[in-house]
């Protein structure tokens, strides 16, 4: 067995002054986050910006991001694997791990968002079968043990080759890789489906509603499901980026720059594609003239529209459509990013499509509950605004820097990187793909 | 079955927020925190017709009307179907109510309902005076609130605050189920209409517009099934129905109620004469 120690090897043998940095920071975000929660326990949602109009704000709305984030990575080493493929191999692992420190992120996003944490355990004890939260608390859960199982699944056989106890006392054989290949096909085939249960069921908590203007449309759940893609695998190529520049993980530039053209096709396919599929109905049933229809259809009412369909979508797509650029690690890097971004506000615009109008607006309006931070020292609204307090974004920022930690230790504990593949496994199925 | 539901006449409102008053002190509503409130139908602010005075002996556009808004206590309820952990919930009488204990404060219900008539108690909750007012009990910091039918004045045959307290008489409660009760006649007889109706909740709120009612017979603070305890089965919805002591089809059992064409007080005029 020792040739198969070379096969793998972790990303951060140790940390280094750099390194110590980063953990430090991440532990002062992490620290901030714990307080701002404290605070905001003792003394109520009313530290935040939401109100009785606007009753969801920046925790949903980053909720919905990070759902979204834990799909790539995942997909990317399970799709492959189910059509017994060696694609992408070299993100296998490294995807797994993202994607299962963002549901993580996801599921501790929702924690702060309930006005009552402490009766959480009502979820088992009380569930209503009725509720898309219950299917959502249900998948995300499913997910998040899926993903932690799939990484082990991954690594053990390396794990145990080390030395390492988080093999748990598996052993290093070749008939246990050889097993365990065919439970990576298995876990393959129940990880995909379950990816797309999760991005459907929480697409459905909003799609379901009647009461919230846009929210209540058929095509939510596909554009989750879009959105899930280009977000994900755009987060995994910054990561991967990232690992590449900063500690001992290698990127394949060919298969980098061949998830840059997916992603490319990913955009393409949501934000071009499903967003007009989206508005041309409306635009056309609303409006009598030609300009009016297109103009309508063509034009979108709020600042996180543009910011969505032009600053994460349009460009990143020029970018990644050209050729000679996309070639470039620092294109394929801004492009991702830029997608990311673009899907954070358009979870963001999903949330204020439906909170902005209430159906019934007539004077006096609704009661909050308290005041709009800034905006009225009334207690009555006819319409909803929201803007995040330093708490929820202290909160916030704490969450994803947890999230950042596990994916910086699984990075130090976790052999990430295969060297090589192994010659009778990519015999018959490595060749097709090339 | 007892259905409970509730019809207010519009035309009847005058819009003296003694319901939105009387609910808030019986139900011990926090400060910032309305269960019922009277919206103005009509110009931009409270209390303000929308359209014009009448010019150079022309005819004004001027129109208002008043509509009494809280939780409709909807059949097909959107709330009890997105609670996950069952803390909203369909009673048997039909009352949407929640479990104060149970609920997490996830504000799902909130995004659910289309009429925006749940509350929630973003901080500890505010009363004054401080010892609170009314019956019931005041609800815990991070929980979500709104409107009972006053189960609790329910429970005990009394009708709801702001049915009694409504000073126009234009609230009327009663059994939906029960086709002698002075709702079902009324909904059978008036032009009525359910908010949203679009939606497909089916709120059990219906208003009258159009032609004004008779209004609520305002005889006792007991609901209207309580009233005549005359008949052994004086105590609701389990009277034999038509059966042994209603030849004539009057409701003359156990139901105090409007019978027939005959309606108590008011006549009924046309629209019109109070707005």
């Amino acid at each position: 067995m020792a040739e198969k120690t070379e096969s793998s090897r972790v990303a951060i043998p140790s940390f280094s002054g750099k390194g110590k940095l980063w953990i430090g920071l991440l532990v002062v975000l992490m620290a901030a986050g714990l307080a701002a929660w404290g605070y905001q326990l003792t003394m109520g949602l009313i530290a935040t910006g939401m109100r009785n109009v606007f009753s969801w704000g920046l925790y949903i709305m980053m909720f919905v991001l990070f759902v979204g984030l834990s799909a790539g990575g995942l997909i990317i080493s399970s799709a492959p694997k189910f059509f017994h493929s060696h694609r992408y191999e070299g993100f296998a692992r490294l995807g797994v791990l993202v994607s299962l420190a963002c549901i993580i992120v996801a599921g501790l996003l929702i924690l702060p968002d309930i006005g009552r944490p402490g009766r959480i355990y009502q979820f088992f004890t009380s569930p209503d079968l009725r509720s898309p939260m219950v299917w959502d608390f249900g998948v995300v859960l499913l997910y998040g043990l899926l993903n932690l199982w799939y990484l082990w699944l991954l690594t053990r056989r390396d794990l145990a080759a080390r030395g390492s106890s988080l093999a748990l006392g598996v052993k290093d054989t070749e008939a246990g890789r050889e097993r365990d290949r065919t439970l990576m096909f298995w876990t393959a085939a129940v990880a995909l489906p379950t990816a797309v249960a999760l991005h459907s069921v929480t697409g459905w908590i909003f799609a379901t509603q009647i009461g919230r203007g846009d929210w209540f449309s058929p095509l939510v759940a596909p554009v989750f499901i879009a959105k899930a893609l280009v977000s994900g695998l755009g987060l995994l190529l910054i990561v991967s980026v990232l690992a590449d520049r900063y500690t001992n993980f290698e990127v394949d530039r060919e298969e980098l720059t061949s998830l840059g053209k997916i992603l490319g096709i990913f955009l393409a396919f949501h934000v071009v594609y499903l967003l007009a599929a989206e508005r041309l109905p409306h635009a056309w049933a609303d409006h009598f003239e030609f300009w009016a229809i297109m103009s309508n259809f063509l034009i979108g009412d709020s600042v996180y529209f543009w910011l969505w369909t032009v600053v994460g979508g349009a460009v990143p797509l020029a970018m990644l459509a050209l050729p000679s650029l996309r070639k470039r690690v620092s294109v394929i890097f801004t492009a991702s990013v830029l997608a990311v971004v673009g899907t954070m506000f358009e979870g963001i615009r999903l949330v204020f499509t439906g909170y902005e109008v209430a159906n019934i607006d007539s004077a006096p309006g609704i009661s909050l509950g308290g005041e709009y931070t800034g905006i009225t020292t009334n207690i009555w609204a006819t319409a909803g605004a929201y803007t995040p307090t330093v708490v929820e974004i202290a909160v916030t920022l704490g969450i994803i820097a947890f999230g950042a930690l596990i994916v910086t230790l699984g990075l130090k504990y976790v052999p990430i990187q295969r060297v090589d593949a192994e010659p009778s496994y990519a015999a018959d199925g490595g060749k097709q793909d090339q | 079955m007892t259905n409970y539901g509730l019809v207010i006449d519009q035309e009847r409102c005058i819009g003296c927020q003694a319901c939105a008053v009387s609910c808030k002190q019986e139900n011990n509503v926090p400060m910032g925190q309305f269960w019922n409130r009277v919206l103005t139908e009509g110009g931009e602010k409270m209390d303000t017709p929308s359209g014009g005075y009448p010019e150079d002996g022309g005819s004004g556009s001027l129109d208002m009307q008043y509509q009494p808004t809280a939780c409709q206590h909807c059949e097909n309820a959107p709330c009890v179907k997105v609670c996950p952990v069952n803390a909203t919930y369909t009673r048997d009488d039909g009352i949407v109510e929640i479990d104060y204990d149970k609920c997490i404060g996830c504000r799902y219900c909130m995004a659910a309902c289309p009429y925006n008539a749940r509350v929630f108690n973003w901080d500890e909750p505010e009363h004054m005076p401080e010892g609170g007012t009314g019956d019931v009990e005041e609800r815990p910091q991070g929980v979500v609130e709104k409107c009972t039918f006053c189960s609790h004045r329910v429970d005990e045959g009394l009708d709801p605050a702001c049915v009694v307290n409504c000073p126009a008489d234009a609230r009327i409660f009663g059994d939906l189920d029960d086709e002698s009760s002075t709702v079902s006649k009324y909904i059978d007889k008036y032009e009525t209409d359910q908010l949203l109706e679009d939606r497909g909740t089916d709120p059990k709120t219906h208003y009258i517009s159009g032609e004004m009612s008779p209004g609520r017979p305002q005889t006792s603070d007991k609901m209207e099934s309580e009233l005549d305890d005359v008949s052994p089965w004086s105590d609701g919805d389990d009277v034999p129905s038509d059966g042994d002591d209603s030849a004539g089809g009057e409701s003359s059992g156990g139901h105090h109620s409007v019978s027939g064409d005959e309606v108590p007080r008011v006549p009924s005029v046309k629209s019109g004469g109070d707005d």
